[in-house]
C-alpha cells in the first residue's frame, strides 16, 4: 500500500470505525439516513476522493482511492460513498462542478430521447438514494457521444424501496431540471463500469470484515471444551474465507490499476477485461463468503441483534448490482468465444 | 483498526513492459518446437519428459535464468523466468525433464550447496542436461513429512543410507535426486534430526526404483529403496540438522509458481474452442467465469513473484494461491465435460478434445496431492491467521 491509500484508509477507517458500530447501524436502518454522518465524510473530505483538484479533490485516480471504496463495504457504510465517487470522477473528466449535498447516482445509460428541452426525463429509474438525493448525475448516450448530465430531483415521483442490504434504492419518474450537461471523455455507459468496480471494491471489504467477525467469534465461542478455531473443520473455512477475500481484493485492485493506466474506452486495450473479471469474480464469491461467515457464527449469526448480518445482506445485494456474475462472465466469455482458445491467454496477458 | 485480510494482501505487480519482448520470442519459439507434439502429450505437459526439449530450452538460455552467470546461468529476474515458465505451460510444451532442477533444486543449490557442487551442476540445469527428482514422502509419512524415517549414518567414508521413498517423479531417469534423510534418530528431534543430500544417482550404487504405476497406466513416479547406499562425506547440502527449514524453503518454489493454476489451461483453451461457435449466454457466462478466475489467479501469482523477487517469503501468500488455484483448475475437467457432453476417451480414440479431456480428468485429483495438500495449505493459512 502506497502513503495515499495508507492514509485514505487510516482516515475512512477512523471515521466509520467510531461511528458505524451494530448499535449506530440499527438506528440508520430504523431512522434513516444518516445526515451528520454524511456532513462529516464531506468535510473529510471522503466524498469528493476521486473528485477533480479543481473541484477541491485530491487528484488521485482509482487505485490510490481504492482503499475508500473498500472501507465502504467494510464498514457497511449507509451512505452513497462509492457513488459520490463515481460521480466526481465523472464530473472531473467532463469539468463539470457538482452541486452541494447527496449524489443520486442513475446507473443506467441516458438514451438520447430522455434529454429534452424541458429536462432529463426518467420513468421508474431505480436510483440509489433517490430520495435523499440533492442532484441527480448521468451519462447519456446523445449519439455523437457521451455527455455528462445534472439534474434536480425536484417535483419527481419517487416510489420508494429499499434493498436486501436496507440502503435506499428508490425509483424515480418525472421530468428532471437540468442543471448542466457537458461532453463527457468517457464511454456513455461509464456508470456500469465504474458502479461494477465499486461493488467489487465493497464486496472485498465487507468480506474482509465478515472474516474477521468469524475469527473474533469463533475464538471466543468454546464447544466440546475448546473454541471453535481450534476445530480443523473451523480453521478450513476461515482459510477458505481468507483466500476468497484475498481473490476479490487483488482482481480489483488489479483492475483499479488498470483503469488508471488504460482507462475504458471500448477499443484497443483497455480496463473493460480486468474489470468485468473483477465484478465476475466478487459476484461468484459472494455466496461462499456468506456461506462460511454464518456457518462459522451458528445461529446467533442469525439473528438481527449480532450485526454479521449488516455485511451479509449487503453482499448479497452488492451481488446483483451493476451485473452479477452471469452478465460480466458473458462479457468474458464472448471475448473468449471472439478470440478462441488460442487467443485467450494473450487477452489474459496483454 | 486493522483487518486480519491486510495479512494477505496481492497488491497488483504487473510484469515489466520490456519482458513482453522476451514473451513474443517464448512463444515464436514454442510454436515451432511444439507443432509436433500430440496434444495429450502437451495436456499436462509438466509431466512429459522430454530430454531434448528441454536441450533446447536451455540452449535459448531459458532455463537457470536466475542463477549467477558464474555458474553458466544468466543472472536474469525472477519474472523473466516467470513469462517463459508461463508461456510453457500453457502452450503444453513438455517440460517435465527440467521442472524440478529450473524450478527448485537449481535455486536450493545455489543457496546452500557447497562450491564444487555449484560448479559442476548449476552449468548442467541452466543448459537443460539434469534431470533431478525429490525423495520426500516415504510410505508412512506424506502430509506429516517429518516423521519420515530413511536414515543416513555417518561412517568412515561419508554417509550410508537405508529407507525408503515413495510418490518419487521420474526417480527411474533422472541424474540427480535431492532427499531429505533423519541423520538424528532421537525421537526428541522429529524436526531437528532432517538433512538434505544430493545423490549422484549414475553414480551410487544401493538405490532401486520401482515405477508405480499411476491410475492412467502411466509410470512417472515411483518407489525408491535404498540398501546401504554409500554417499560421500559431501553429499550433505547445507547443515546437518537443518534440513526442515531447508527444505520449507525448498517448498515455498514448489507452491509459488504459475504451474499452480496452469496445470489445466490448455483445457480451457481446447473448451473455448469447442464451444465458441455455438455457445449459449448461460454457456458463455461459464467459461467468462473461468476466464475471470485465470485473470485473478494470475495477479495474484504474479504478486508472490514480486515478492519473491524482492527478497520476502511470501510463504502464506504462497499456500492461499496453491490452494484456490487446485480448488479451481480441478473443476475444469468435470466442467468441460458438462458444457459439451462430450465422453473423455483415451489417447487414439475420440476427438482430440475427447483425449485432452480423457488426460486431465484422470490426471486432476493429483493437483490437491503434489507439494502439499489443501488439508495442509489451509492449515498453513489458518496459522498465518492466527488460529493454529
Amino acid at each position: 500500500m502506497n502513503e495515499t491509500q495508507q492514509m485514505l484508509e487510516d482516515s475512512v477507517n477512523r471515521l466509520f470505525g467510531d461511528r458505524l458500530g451494530w448499535d449506530q447501524l440499527t438506528a440508520i436502518e430504523e431512522h434513516g439516513f444518516p445526515t451528520a454522518l454524511w456532513q462529516e465524510a464531506v468535510e473529510q473530505g471522503i466524498t469528493k476522493v476521486l473528485a477533480s483538484e479543481a473541484a477541491g479533490g485530491m487528484g488521485v485516480g482509482w487505485y490510490d482511492a481504492y482503499p475508500v471504496l473498500r472501507a465502504a463495504g467494510r464498514h457497511a457504510v449507509p451512505l452513497p460513498v462509492a457513488e459520490a465517487a463515481i460521480a466526481e470522477w465523472l464530473a472531473g473528466q467532463a469539468g463539470v462542478e457538482l452541486p452541494e449535498g447527496v449524489p443520486g447516482l442513475l446507473p443506467a445509460t441516458l438514451g438520447p430521447a430522455q434529454l429534452t428541452a424541458a429536462g432529463l426525463r426518467l420513468d421508474s429509474v431505480r436510483t440509489p438514494w433517490g430520495r435523499n438525493a440533492d442532484y441527480l448525475v448521468g451519462v447519456a448516450e446523445t449519439g455523437t457521444g457521451a455527455e455528462l448530465v445534472v439534474a434536480s430531483p425536484k417535483g419527481l415521483a419517487i416510489a420508494s424501496e429499499d434493498n436486501i442490504g436496507r440502503d435506499p434504492r428508490d425509483s424515480l419518474t418525472g421530468t428532471a431540471a437540468l442543471i448542466a450537461r457537458q461532453a463527457l471523455p468517457q464511454p456513455a455507459d461509464s456508470v456500469r463500469w465504474l458502479g461494477a468496480l465499486a461493488r467489487s471494491a465493497q464486496i472485498a471489504g465487507a468480506g474482509a470484515a465478515a472474516l474477521d467477525l468469524a475469527l473474533k467469534y469463533s475464538s471466543e465461542r468454546s464447544q466440546f471444551g475448546k473454541p471453535l478455531s481450534g476445530f480443523q473443520a473451523i480453521q478450513h473455512y476461515l482459510a477458505d474465507l481468507a483466500g476468497l477475500v484475498a481473490s476479490v481484493d487483488a482482481i480489483t485492485m488489479a483492475a483499479c490499476a488498470g483503469l488508471d493506466q488504460r482507462g475504458m474506452a471500448p477499443s484497443g486495450r483497455n480496463a473493460r477485461f480486468e474489470i468485468a473479471a473483477a465484478k465476475c469474480r466478487a459476484s461468484e464469491a459472494v455466496e461462499k463468503l456468506t456461506r462460511l461467515s454464518h456457518q462459522c457464527h451458528g445461529a446467533i449469526g442469525f439473528t438481527y441483534e449480532y450485526g454479521l448480518h449488516f455485511l451479509t445482506r449487503r453482499l448479497w445485494a452488492w451481488r446483483a448490482e451493476f451485473g452479477g456474475a452471469g452478465e460480466w462472465g458473458e462479457y468474458l466469455g464472448r471475448i473468449a468465444a471472439e478470440v478462441g482458445g488460442d487467443g485467450i491467454w494473450p487477452a489474459i496477458t496483454a | 483498526m486493522t483487518s486480519v485480510a491486510d495479512k494477505l494482501r496481492f497488491e497488483p505487480s504487473p510484469l515489466p513492459a520490456h519482458l513482453e519482448t522476451l514473451r513474443t520470442e517464448v512463444r515464436a519459439f514454442l510454436k515451432e518446437a511444439l507443432a509436433d507434439v500430440p496434444v495429450v502429450t502437451r495436456s499436462h505437459s509438466w509431466e512429459a519428459y522430454d530430454a531434448e526439449f528441454s536441450a533446447k530450452l536451455g540452449a535459448r538460455g531459458w532455463l537457470g535464468m536466475t542463477l549467477p552467470k558464474e555458474y553458466g546461468g544468466h543472472g536474469r529476474s525472477a519474472f523473466e523466468r516467470y513469462v517463459v515458465v508461463e508461456e510453457c505451460l500453457v502452450a503444453g510444451a513438455p517440460t517435465g525433464f527440467h521442472w524440478v532442477a529450473d524450478r527448485q533444486s537449481g535455486p536450493l543449490l545455489l543457496r546452500y550447496g557447497n562450491e564444487a557442487q555449484k560448479r559442476e551442476i548449476l552449468p548442467k540445469i541452466a543448459a537443460g542436461r539434469a534431470c533431478f527428482a525429490i525423495g520426500m514422502s516415504e510410505p508412512n509419512s506424506g502430509s506429516d513429512l517429518a516423521s519420515l524415517r530413511t536414515r543416513a549414518e555417518r561412517t568412515a567414508t561419508g554417509w550410508r543410507v537405508n529407507g525408503t521413498k515413495i510418490w518419487t517423479s521420474n526417480a527411474h531417469r533422472a541424474n540427480y535426486m535431492i532427499a531429505l534423510f533423519r541423520t538424528d534418530p532421537d525421537p526428541n528431534k522429529k524436526h531437528a534430526g532432517l538433512s538434505q543430500f544430493l545423490i549422484d544417482l549414475s553414480k551410487t550404487r544401493g538405490i532401486t526404483p520401482r515405477p508405480i504405476k499411476n491410475l492412467q497406466g502411466g509410470r512417472n513416479f515411483n518407489e525408491v529403496a535404498f540398501v546401504d547406499a554409500e554417499l560421500p562425506p559431501d553429499a550433505l547440502i547445507g547443515t546437518e540438522g537443518q534440513g526442515w527449514r531447508q527444505v520449507t524453503e525448498e517448498l515455498a518454489f514448489e507452491r509459488s509458481g504459475p504451474e499452480r493454476y496452469l496445470s489445466c489451461f490448455f483445457l480451457l483453451r481446447k473448451l473455448i474452442d469447442q464451444v465458441r461457435d455455438r455457445a449459449s449466454p448461460a454457456t458463455l457466462a461459464r467459461i467468462g467465469t473461468q476466464v475471470a478466475w485465470a485473470a485473478t489467479l494470475r495477479t495474484m501469482s504474479l504478486s508472490i513473484a514480486a515478492k519473491l523477487n524482492a527478497g520476502q517469503d511470501p510463504a502464506l501468500e504462497a499456500s492461499v494461491v496453491k490452494d484456490l488455484g487446485c480448488q479451481w483448475e480441478q473443476a475444469l475437467p468435470g466442467l468441460a465435460q458438462e458444457l459439451c457432453e462430450l465422453e473423455p476417451t483415451l489417447e487414439g480414440f475420440g476427438t482430440e478434445y475427447q483425449q485432452v479431456l480423457g488426460s486431465l480428468v484422470q490426471v486432476a485429483p493429483s493437483f490437491s496431492l503434489r507439494g502439499g495438500t489443501p488439508e495442509i495449505m489451509r492449515g498453513i493459512i489458518a496459522k498465518g491467521l492466527g488460529v493454529r
